[in-house]
């Protein structure tokens, strides 16, 4: 009996075990170049390169003070999280709108007005950078926050638009019926009454458009400036400070720049799972 | 309260006439039940009360006030639909005073209101649960509760106890007729289902193609339909029907093959195309007795509360009947039928009972 009892389990656990090391070794496989980085930053500037690598050393964070005391390092990250935050906000804002009216009023023609709103992205970048450089230049938005915004909220809005739209479809008809019933405004429905149904999707949405904007460098670098530069741009301009590659340089500003993302992604990843499914997991209520 | 008046109501999606021209009455503080197969036009009719459908053409009016162009939110309804909005992530004492809380009520009086209903519908012990705790059937009674406790003019039930499973389904049914037999507002109610259609109205408002080919109480629809389509839907089984190569017609006289007297039908003989017989209207015994006929029992199966359902055959006239366990008689043996003559009823070449 007591051999029973204690043989059940360990056959049990066994191929779970194996699994689990193989789920943890894949995970810090793909964790291996951020890890990289972030040891990079905390290793004394002289060690960097050492061949063998040291695996084992005092961290140090002078490589980071140094970074963020350098030049425009502070102001670029302020410049990322203005221009991203914001566009990000208002896309979602805007998609939300437009994904309850695509969802609830059906307008004539929704499927093809859907596909061309994610047709945008179908082009690659480079194809428009110069002419809304050019565009920039002639509305006079080069190098200001609004004109950053403006662009990154429209290159926010289609896949916002299509990962919303699948979760408001999920949400029944019949609970804004019921709110017109008792005599609820369109407004109140949509927000009180819809929205918070929803919340995985407008999370889901932020995190995989913040990832986008937050990493952005071709249009950053063409359409910004000076006074809007955000960390993408800063690091490649400063990337040879002093005629070389600094590499401890780099490997702070990597950290500093992939801390509020991981931030975002660790405190909302209960509900990436259900965005990721562009919400087809949830029944009709 | 007020009673609904549909004046030439039409609806069409592209060709299809779902409700087509009705004008009709639904008489305040009673229990109104549109009743009518799928596709009837019995949900876009009650969504046009609601103001959730346009009609094409036509009006409503409750009263005398043409509501017709008139917001849902501003009608002073309370509507239940068929699976049961509920709020996620809330109690139901805040599923229940939803609604009531943008009113301008006191908070006593939200809260005498919230137990009332929640005592009329047995979930008083349930008020601080939160609602995902519950079954369908409970949570249906919440989307009930927060109609009632609004107290409107007109309550509107879209199917509401379709999506509940068996069991719930027997106790929501009670609690709704308790719930009517206590309130005093207009209401109306769309199934599809004839037992709850009985069970719950004060009118049956027949439903088929687009119109209300009839409107009476549960009882007289079931026992004179004025209309084959009646007769077929009510009743399970619906209504034998008789055509007219079973049926003798000489002067003013009918006579059958189903019976054995002779029926007078004085001068609308002529119009007669089709007879009626319910199924428990064919009195039925294992013996030959005076004026009977016989029949030959060709199925038997088992129906509701010890009851048979027999098919019986009178000659190339097959029928079924409804018989209790007494009758005894197995598949193959004779019987001896009698129907009164009172239960027969005529109906002319365009199926409309004379």
């Amino acid at each position: 009996m007591s051999i029973a009892t204690t043989m059940t389990p360990s056959r049990k656990k066994g191929p779970i075990s194996l699994l689990t090391m193989l789920c943890w070794s894949t995970a810090i496989l793909f964790f291996l170049p951020i890890a990289w980085i972030i040891a990079t930053a905390l290793k004394p500037k002289n060690t960097v390169l050492d061949i063998p690598p040291k695996f084992f050393f005092m961290p140090t964070f002078q490589n980071l003070l140094d970074a963020i005391n350098f030049s425009n390092t502070l102001a670029y990250f302020v410049h990322s999280l203005i221009y991203s935050f914001t566009s990000v906000f208002l896309a979602i804002f805007v998609s939300f709108l437009a994904a309850y009216s695509f969802s609830r009023f059906k307008p004539a023609g929704t499927e093809f007005l859907m596909f061309l709103l994610l047709s945008t992205r179908f082009v690659p970048a480079a194809a428009f950078v110069i002419p809304f450089f050019q565009l920039f230049n002639l509305l006079q938005l080069k190098d200001s926050f609004l004109g950053l915004i403006i662009f990154y909220t429209m290159f926010s809005i289609p896949f916002s638009v299509w990962i919303l739209k699948g979760f408001i479809d999920g949400v029944s008809t019949k609970f804004d019926e019921t709110g017109m019933v008792y005599g609820a405004t369109r407004s109140h429905i949509m927000f009180k009454v819809i929205l918070p149904q929803v919340r995985s999707g407008l999370v889901a949405a932020f995190v995989f458009n913040i990832i986008f904007v937050w990493n952005e460098f071709l249009f950053n670098f063409q359409l910004g400036g000076l006074k809007t530069y955000g960390i993408p741009v800063g690091l490649f301009t400063s990337i040879t400070k002093g005629g070389q590659v600094d590499w401890s340089f780099v490997a702070s500003i990597g950290t500093l720049y992939v801390l509020p993302l991981a931030l975002v992604i660790f405190f909302f990843q209960k509900y990436l799972l259900v965005g990721l499914t562009f919400g087809t997991v949830r029944g009709e209520v | 309260m007020y009673d609904i008046n549909l004046k030439s109501l039409t609806k069409s999606f592209g060709e299809l006439q779902a409700v087509n021209d009705i004008t009709f009455s639904i008489p305040k503080s009673s229990v109104t039940v549109l009743l009518g197969p799928s596709g009837c036009g019995k949900t876009t009719l009650m969504r046009m009360i609601a103001g959730l459908d346009t009609p094409t053409s036509g009006n409503i009016f409750f009263n005398d006030t043409d509501v017709t162009r008139v917001p849902t939110k501003r009608r002073n309804l309370g509507m239940v639909f068929q699976s049961p909005v509920i709020y996620k992530g809330t109690s139901v004492k805040h599923n229940l005073e939803l609604p009531l809380l943008s009113e301008k009520l006191s908070s006593s009086e939200i809260a005498k209101r919230v137990n009332d209903v929640a005592d009329l519908l047995g979930i008083s012990g349930d008020l601080n649960k939160m609602v995902e705790e519950l079954d369908n059937g409970t949570r249906q009674k919440i989307a009930v509760g927060r109609a009632v406790a609004r107290q409107p003019q007109i309550i509107l039930f879209d199917e509401p106890i379709t999506n509940i499973d068996i069991t719930a389904k027997l106790e929501l049914k009670r609690s709704l007729k308790e719930v009517f037999s206590r309130l005093s507002q207009t209401i109306v109610y769309v199934t599809h289902d004839q037992t709850e259609a009985m069970t719950l109205a004060d009118q049956i408002a027949l439903m088929q193609d687009g119109v209300i080919t009839q409107c009476a109480p549960p009882k007289e629809i079931y026992e004179k339909p004025n209309n084959q389509f009646a007769g077929w839907f009510l009743g399970n089984p619906g209504m034998n029907f008789i055509d007219e190569e079973h049926i003798n017609l000489s002067g003013t006289e009918i006579t059958s093959s189903l019976f054995i007297q002779t029926i007078e039908a004085g001068a609308k003989v002529s119009k007669v195309k089709t007879l009626g017989v319910r199924a428990e209207a064919i009195n039925v015994s294992s013996k030959q007795t005076p004026n009977s006929r016989e029949a030959r029992v060709i199925r038997k199966s088992l129906g509701i509360g010890g009851q048979y359902l027999l098919d019986l055959e009178y000659g190339s006239l097959k029928v079924k009947a409804r018989v209790t366990h007494q009758v005894g008689r197995d598949v193959g043996e004779s019987v001896w039928t009698v129907i009164d003559s009172n239960n027969i009823i005529m109906f002319d070449e365009n199926s409309v009972a004379i």
